[in-house]
């Protein structure tokens, strides 16, 4: 996903993440219980798994999250007008690459004076299932997460 | 503060009688309506809002998540 905003940087795309609450808390990482801790959390999503995107900070209620559905991992995309064009209940970097791409020819189209209408399309897109590296992300959560995780899914 | 929500948002566990209640995608906004909008902090600590964020590209990516 860093990739994909440095990417399209250039071309009007702006990519940011929010920090909801931990889907998988653990002994390194509990549950959130004040916007100090949330903080250091979302700051530790950049020092230590990378995320260059700018990260905003949800309000310790998930106020924003829960609007939009409350998903652990799922991706928007909004034009600047706030209108919400692709929605994705799990985040995948090829299917928002394809969105995007998708939206950018939209654009150039309206602005070659094409008389443009939208429609809603529902589509199923497929993502690479990689469970040891879930695992392997849950184990920097803590033991914990690894057990429940496993528990619930196996 | 609601102390119930913020209790039940940010469970200290995962297991599915908590968290599945939070998933609802199903619920969320439509496309093509105007998106909800929201206050929210940079690491700095600054509050802003998803509409600053939105107006300010042609097309804003935004995904949800945690360190978790």
């Amino acid at each position: 996903m860093n990739a994909i905003a440095e990417r399209y940087a250039d071309q009007g795309v702006g990519a940011v993440f929010i920090y909801t609450h931990e889907a998988h808390p653990g002994e390194n990482y509990p549950h959130l219980t004040s916007m100090e801790q949330k903080f250091r959390h979302a700051r530790d999503l950049r020092d230590k798994l990378g995320v260059t995107r700018p990260i905003l900070v949800d309000a310790l209620d998930g106020a924003c999250h829960r609007a939009y559905g409350s998903m652990p991992n799922m991706t928007w995309i909004i034009a600047r007008s706030g209108i919400p064009v692709y929605k994705s209940d799990w985040t995948d970097a090829n299917s928002v690459e394809n969105a995007i791409q998708y939206f950018l020819d939209v654009t150039a189209r309206r602005r070659a004076g094409q008389p443009l209408v939208p429609f809603r399309v529902e589509r199923l897109d497929y993502r690479t299932r990689d469970r040891e590296a879930f695992y392997k992300g849950l184990e920097r959560n803590g033991p914990k997460a690894v057990e429940e995780f496993r528990r619930a899914f196996g | 503060m609601d102390e119930d929500l913020l209790s039940r948002y940010n469970y200290d566990s995962f297991v599915p009688e908590k968290f599945g209640p939070w998933l609802n995608f199903e619920n969320s906004p439509p496309l093509g309506e105007p998106a909800p909008d929201f206050p929210l902090w940079t690491l700095d600590g600054e509050e802003t809002r998803l509409s600053t964020v939105w107006k300010d590209h042609l097309y804003t990516i935004i995904e949800f998540g945690s360190f978790t």
